[in-house]
């Protein structure tokens, strides 16, 4: 039987590993949320004056500065840890000392992986919080405490999916040298066709079509789409469903992945 | 027990031509070889015995530990720890089992000790007596109570190793592998690593396997020792068994302030009585054992001798002897 109490000591542990870094955490907090901010307005307030208009695809200027700060905030919750925190561990041979532990690498690398989120996640409360209390407008955004409910499970699944996603990619590395560039191209391709970058309603129709059938929309568009209140109950199961079975479809590609790539591993040097 | 068959290994190496070109050639094509990194190994080691394992740079000793600690696959061949397939990572072996390398941090670099021995206490499940007392025995055996607390990583290389040792052992495994621990150490620190586990040894009788290129920690914690070239053994038996066996000759060290005269007695010296060197006052005479009395009379003849000592050949060398032979022995 699975003993819980080694992943809350991981997940405690990463937290302490993540505080003991805390001007890091503020930093990148304030940071993110200023430029955020001050790119997105300055951008989008040009587009809109020269279209002159004051709403584009069911976005006034203010909510897509909200958009543009809630977006990134949480595709840091679901991309968790950085770039190359699992394929790092094998080309560099740290990996041998999770293949020593009686543990199971997979609930190891997402307890950690979770506790980076958590903080994201802390940060986005604080913004949320920050908004109500500053520049409460309900034509912008309607706290509702369902939806927020809802938007935090949607973003724990889709945080899994992406992890399954993004282990395929860092697995990899049991054969190649560096997957470095790959592990980049995935959180651009996620990001851009996700709608962190731009709004999903901006894309053309046919562009919509197609983004069905890939897992992008469903990680990111989906839960911000909860977020904004945006959704109905039909809409919200099919995504669900979807969502879901890419998680399951990419966790089943990770395991064969990993058995393979074991198989292949030398732990760094003869 | 640990009983090892017919065990082959063997990497195939990305080969990369030198300088830029080289770089710019392996973006298209790349040439592989295949290096054999383990050869036939065959090995048996009792409960409670400890060996030594010995060989140079990439001769596989490395390999070994990792196929027997159950981190890679071998090519072919069996492998059976405590009855244990080491490579189907069972929880239950894996319970049994530590690796320390001396060469690779298994703590949590950002974090005190005490907090990775935590998380190994829930990991191995150890029962929070069993904890207390590890951690007194260790934490006391190694005198490193006060940096418990401090970040691993702004501990020393010694301290660093012996909070390694710490967390490896927390649970009492019944394997050791002990991968080079006294590597980069000062003097002070291999010495105590020794001594710890030498005194671990005797509290807990685990099996363990010490690779090392330091002949000191060879010497005073193992009495057999295995040594491995090229991906073969080379010779298996007690560390005793090599100096009689291999030993063909004896040390005649002598200290002398007639320096002008040694190199004239360097050349002058009968090609039976052996090989001459010396270093500021002192000479050092590597003599065939029938020929010592006779080599040493010969010095002591031909300059004015203050000291003279014969010894035996240092184990250091004569495993470099067989080393460079490549003798086969079992």
């Amino acid at each position: 039987m699975l003993s819980l109490k080694w992943p809350i000591q991981v997940y405690l542990m990463e937290l302490r590993k993540i505080i003991t870094y805390r001007a890091d955490f503020w930093v990148n907090f304030f940071g993110q949320t200023f430029f955020s901010i001050v790119i997105s307005y300055f951008l989008w307030d040009a587009v809109f004056s020269a279209n002159n208009t004051d709403q584009m695809n069911g976005f006034t200027l203010e909510k897509l500065v909200l958009y543009y700060l809630i977006a990134p905030i949480m595709f840091r919750i679901q991309q968790g840890e950085t770039i190359g925190a699992i394929s790092r561990e094998i080309y560099e041979g740290s990996l041998n000392k999770f293949l020593i532990y009686p543990i199971n690498f997979y609930i190891y690398k997402i307890t950690t992986f979770f506790s980076h989120s958590t903080f994201y996640f802390f940060q986005l409360c604080l913004m949320v919080f920050g908004f109500q209390l500053f520049f409460y407008d309900p034509e912008i955004y309607q706290f509702n405490l369902l939806d927020f409910f809802l938007f935090t499970i949607l973003i724990g699944i889709s945080s899994l999916c992406y992890f399954a996603m993004n282990s395929v990619t860092e697995f990899i590395a049991f054969w190649a040298d560096n997957i470095w560039s790959l592990g980049v191209i995935t959180r651009f391709l996620t990001r851009f066709f996700g709608g962190v970058l731009i709004p999903l309603t901006f894309f053309p129709e046919w562009a919509m079509t197609v983004l069905k059938f890939t897992p992008f929309p469903y990680i990111v568009n989906f839960p911000i789409q909860v977020f904004f209140g945006n959704y109905e109950i039909e809409m919200f199961i099919k995504s669900l469903m979807a969502l879901i079975a890419w998680t399951v479809i990419f966790f089943f590609i990770s395991r064969i992945l990993w058995k393979k790539g074991l198989y292949s591993y030398s732990g760094v040097g003869i | 027990m640990i009983e090892v068959k017919g065990l082959h290994k063997t990497f195939k190496v990305h080969e990369k031509e030198p300088g830029f070109m080289g770089s710019v050639k392996s973006l298209f094509s790349r040439e592989y070889v295949e290096k054999k990194a383990l050869q036939d190994v065959n090995l048996t080691i009792d409960n409670g015995e400890i060996i030594g394992l010995i060989g140079s740079n990439g001769a596989g000793k490395t390999t070994l530990t990792k196929i027997l600690s159950g981190i890679i696959h071998p090519t072919s061949g069996s492998v059976s720890v405590l009855g244990y397939t080491p490579w189907d990572r069972k929880d239950i072996y894996r319970r049994q089992m530590s690796l320390i390398m001396g060469q690779k941090a298994q703590l949590w670099w950002d974090l005190p000790a005490l907090d990775s021995f935590l998380l190994l206490k829930e990991i191995y499940q150890i029962p929070d007596k069993q904890y207390k007392d590890s951690i007194e025995f260790l934490a006391d055996s190694l005198m490193i109570k006060d940096q418990l607390k401090v970040q691993v990583r702004k501990l020393s290389l010694g301290e660093r190793m012996k909070v390694e040792l710490m967390a490896a052992l927390l649970h009492r495994p019944k394997v050791v592998f002990l991968d080079e621990p006294t590597i980069g150490l000062d003097l002070m620190a291999q010495k105590a690593v020794r001594e710890f586990v030498k005194n671990y040894r005797q509290e807990f009788q685990p099996i363990m396997i010490l690779t090392s290129h330091y002949m000191e920690d060879i010497e005073e914690l193992c009495k057999r020792v295995v040594i491995i070239q090229e991906g073969r053994f080379i010779f298996d038996g007690q560390l005793e068994n090599i100096k009689s066996n291999y030993a063909t000759s004896k040390l005649i060290k002598a200290t002398s302030l007639e320096t002008d005269k040694f190199e004239s007695l360097k050349k002058s010296l009968p090609d039976h009585l052996g090989r001459l060197s010396y270093e500021n006052d002192t000479i050092q005479l590597h003599s065939p054992r029938g020929s010592v009395m006779e080599a040493a009379s010969y010095l002591l003849n031909n300059i004015k001798v203050l000291d003279l000592n014969i010894n035996e050949e240092e184990i250091g060398e004569i495993i470099e002897k067989i080393m460079r032979e490549g003798k086969v022995n079992a």
